[in-house]
């Protein structure tokens, strides 16, 4: 099993190249850095009409592969890491092929750079990576950077009371395992904005969240009762007035990784990324992996 | 309340109080609790209840008034606003004694007593479960006349009427798919913030201040020649119909917590919301009785206001504007009720005075779904099947038996807890709470017979469902069961 970096130079690569080292450091798992070069136009053309641009594709994945060499060399770990381009017209479906000729256990990609540094941001790769990665996909805030030797510290799983998310939690436990990390549970809860005019009082939503905390505990607790998890995992909620803030309300530490599990809506065995997972993991300040539901 | 280690009786069992525990109606797990921060001023508080209120009913309670009254539905309109105004200042004198927020089901709860807690919530079934049906009905006919203008397409009657209406078709099938409408907003939990309340005041005043400026060019004051047919009876009666349009004013003394110096604010917001209401409606009613014989508006129920306009210039274009406006302002009105309809029930399922299934909360939209579907459907049924006229009489005699509660709790927790702190003091107190009882019953005392048949009929049927069901399931009741070693 490998991990695959999605690498694009400069435009937020070395968060994904960090994060990748992380994981294939704490799984002891080789590490390909895969750039997606432009592909040349297969028709045979006496003139050559494209041979400059082959060149140019060329350079380009060239260039990847010695910017990423350059950061890598400097890393205090050792993981095995091979590189290579791999033309295509998508740079998502680049990826997935590249994946599945790999056998790769995780993708990994870093944030978009139009956002502001620390969060996840979602480009429009990304985006669609979320909808059909055949494997767990990993993604940094935007200018991550980790000490790759330190491991991570935590593995936080996000967890909403449903069968699906119950065995998400059962994976994301086997995963703490391999990642030498101790596990925590974590549901996040939003509350509503007030209705208005206010007919039945301003703080009607606030028993909704209350009532939603509750539940989420009981939850939490059945997992314990039902072996999904030791009894000494730790379960935390977190509530706020909108998802940065109900994520802000728990502790993080530096190191943390935070899992979360994909709608059970889409293709079975893909990441699907659920509407209100996409915004947990916007609103996330650390890296997130996102599970097949 | 029971000695520790007695056996309570059935008295102190039906009256057991709700203790209110700091922090209470706050905050979940995290750390938010600045949501006491008074914000809210006069303007922001006047806007809340005029856009509470106007929208409820003035758009369709007309033709159910006007054949009550005569022109004299012009002071059934006064009398209804007086009534409001003096119970919504009662209403704010309660909620801010209670450091709860919440509907008056759970002020009832905290002073009253469970089971007077239970008699008013099934008034407050009535005042926004059945007010959400009759403001969906009402709806469904400006639906029909914007399409029919904008289109020329008419829509089937059968379709359109129920099926005991006095043009009976099989149901209202446009009042059905707006609470569908809205029931699929909720579940996402979309919510209509202060700023859209703040939209919808304009849009409404705006077609009600055309509708007043069109129709008082075909202004006729020979049609006040003979002012009260029925005579003072029938005054009365209309004032109990058109109290319907009414509610919502309430909705002034529930933001009493976030409200800035509320001993100032609250009875000038009040007296400023009601001022512009009445006088809406009053120029609304007196324009409208301009136009045309009372007798007409009999039978007008559907788009009432728009057909006037038509009749008065001949071209539907200000029919059409007016009946747009309508649809808009119509579809946040009931957004607005089915909402507090099920955020009441689910304050009921946490208190254990219903299955617990109404206080469940969806982990995927973190709304009360459950809450929300069984709601809806009751009230699309509703809205399918029964005639305006009848729900709009059966909203008011819930919404006034609820005021008269009120009002009365005024005087009780006056008399039972003198120190209480109270962020607002009712001012001409005994007065003002006598008058509010006074002027509820008088307006209670004219409504139809058979509207007192189904209302009581209600009250008793949700009462025995308290005492087979509530009683035993209330959590508080198991609380102090613990406490007490039972």
């Amino acid at each position: 099993m490998t991990v695959v970096v999605g690498y694009i130079p400069h435009r937020g690569g070395r968060g994904a190249l960090d994060l990748g080292l992380q994981l294939a450091h704490a799984r002891a798992e080789p590490m390909v850095v895969v750039t997606v070069v432009p592909r040349q136009w297969t028709t045979p053309s006496l003139a050559r009409i494209d041979a400059e641009y082959a060149e140019y594709a060329r350079q380009v994945g060239e260039e990847a592969e010695k910017q990423a060499r350059d950061y890598l060399t400097d890393t205090s770990v050792s993981v095995a890491t091979s590189y290579r381009a791999t033309p295509g017209r998508s740079v998502s479906s680049a990826l997935v092929a590249a994946v599945e000729e790999l056998g790769a256990s995780t993708l990994v990609i870093g944030s978009s750079a139009d956002g502001p540094e620390g969060r996840i941001v979602f480009g429009a790769t990304a985006d669609k990576l979320l909808h059909s990665s055949p494997v767990p996909l990993a993604i940094g805030p935007r200018g991550y950077r980790s000490v790759a030797a330190a491991g991570f510290t935590r593995l936080t799983c996000a967890f909403s009371d449903n069968p699906a998310s119950a065995r998400v939690v059962a994976r994301a436990g086997e995963l703490a395992e391999q990642l030498g990390a101790p596990l925590r549970v974590a549901s996040f809860g939003v509350r509503n904005a007030t209705m208005y005019p206010p007919e039945v009082g301003l703080t009607a939503e606030d028993s909704v969240l209350d009532s939603w905390a509750a539940q989420a505990t009981a939850a939490q607790r059945q997992l314990v009762d039902d072996g999904i998890v030791a009894a000494d995992v730790p379960c935390v909620i977190g509530t706020g007035a909108g998802w940065v803030e109900s994520v802000g309300s728990v502790e993080w530490q530096r190191d943390e990784l935070l899992a979360v599990g994909s709608s059970g809506v889409g293709p079975l065995a893909r990441v699907f990324l659920g509407s209100r997972a996409g915004k947990l993991i916007r609103a996330s300040p650390v890296p997130v992996l996102v599970l097949p539901a | 309340m029971a000695a520790p280690g007695a056996t309570p009786g059935l008295m102190a069992e039906l009256f057991r109080r709700k203790p209110v525990r700091s922090g209470e109606g706050g905050h979940a797990a995290g750390e938010h609790g600045d949501h006491l921060v008074r914000t809210i001023g006069t303007f922001q508080l006047t806007m809340f209840g005029v856009g509470a209120t106007v929208g409820t009913g003035i758009f369709f309670v007309l033709s159910s008034a006007v054949p009550e009254a005569g022109p004299a539905v012009i002071v059934s309109f006064v009398l209804a606003g007086i009534a409001a105004g003096l119970a919504a200042i009662c209403y704010a004198e309660m909620a801010s004694s209670v450091p709860v927020s919440g509907s008056t089901y759970s002020y009832a709860y905290a002073t009253l007593g469970e089971i007077v807690a239970m008699g008013v919530a099934a008034c407050l079934l009535l005042e926004y479960g059945v007010s959400t049906a009759a403001v969906a009905v009402g709806w469904s006919g400006y639906l029909n006349e914007a399409i029919r203008n904008l289109t020329g397409a008419e829509l089937p009657h059968a379709i359109l009427a129920a099926p005991w209406d006095e043009d009976p078709g099989v149901i209202n099938l446009p009042a059905v798919v707006l609470v569908g409408l809205c029931m699929l907003l909720l579940i996402r939990g979309a919510s209509e913030s202060a700023r859209v309340n703040a939209i919808m005041v304009v849009i409404k005043l705006a077609v009600l201040a055309m509708f007043i400026v069109v129709a008082l060019t075909a202004f006729q004051s020979d049609r006040f020649a003979d002012f009260a047919p029925m005579g003072s009876a029938g005054v009365a009666t209309a004032a109990g119909t058109i109290f319907f349009s009414f509610i919502g004013l309430d909705a002034v003394s529930t933001a009493g917590d976030e409200v800035k110096d509320p001993q100032r604010t609250m009875p000038r917001a009040l007296i400023a919301a009601l001022l512009i209401v009445i006088t809406f409606y009053v120029l609304v009613a007196f324009a409208a009785i301009g136009t045309q014989p009372w007798q007409e508006f009999e039978g007008q129920s559907e788009a009432g206001l728009a057909q006037i306009l038509q009749n008065v210039t001949g071209t539907p274009v200000w029919a059409t504007i007016l009946a747009l406006g309508a649809v808009v302002s119509i579809f946040s009105v009931t957004l607005v009720t089915l909402y507090g309809q099920t955020r009441i029930l689910f304050a009921m399922g946490r208190d254990g005075m219903l299955p617990r299934m109404f206080a469940r909360v969806s982990p995927r939209t973190q709304t009360p779904v459950q809450n929300t579907v069984v709601v809806s459907i009751v009230v699309a049924i509703l809205a399918a099947l029964v005639p305006l006229d009848y729900l709009i009489d059966v909203v008011s005699i819930g919404t006034l038996t609820a005021f008269v509660v009120v009002s009365i709790g005024v005087i009780i927790l006056r008399r039972r807890e003198p120190d209480l702190p109270r962020g607002f003091k009712v001012p001409g107190y005994p007065v003002t709470p006598v008058l509010s009882v006074l002027a509820c019953a008088y307006i209670l005392a004219s409504l139809h017979w058979y509207t007192w048949v189904i209302f009581i009929a209600w009250v008793a049927v949700f009462l025995v469902f308290y005492l087979l069901y509530g009683r035993k399931h209330s959590v508080l009741g198991r609380e102090r069961g613990e406490e007490t070693g039972r």
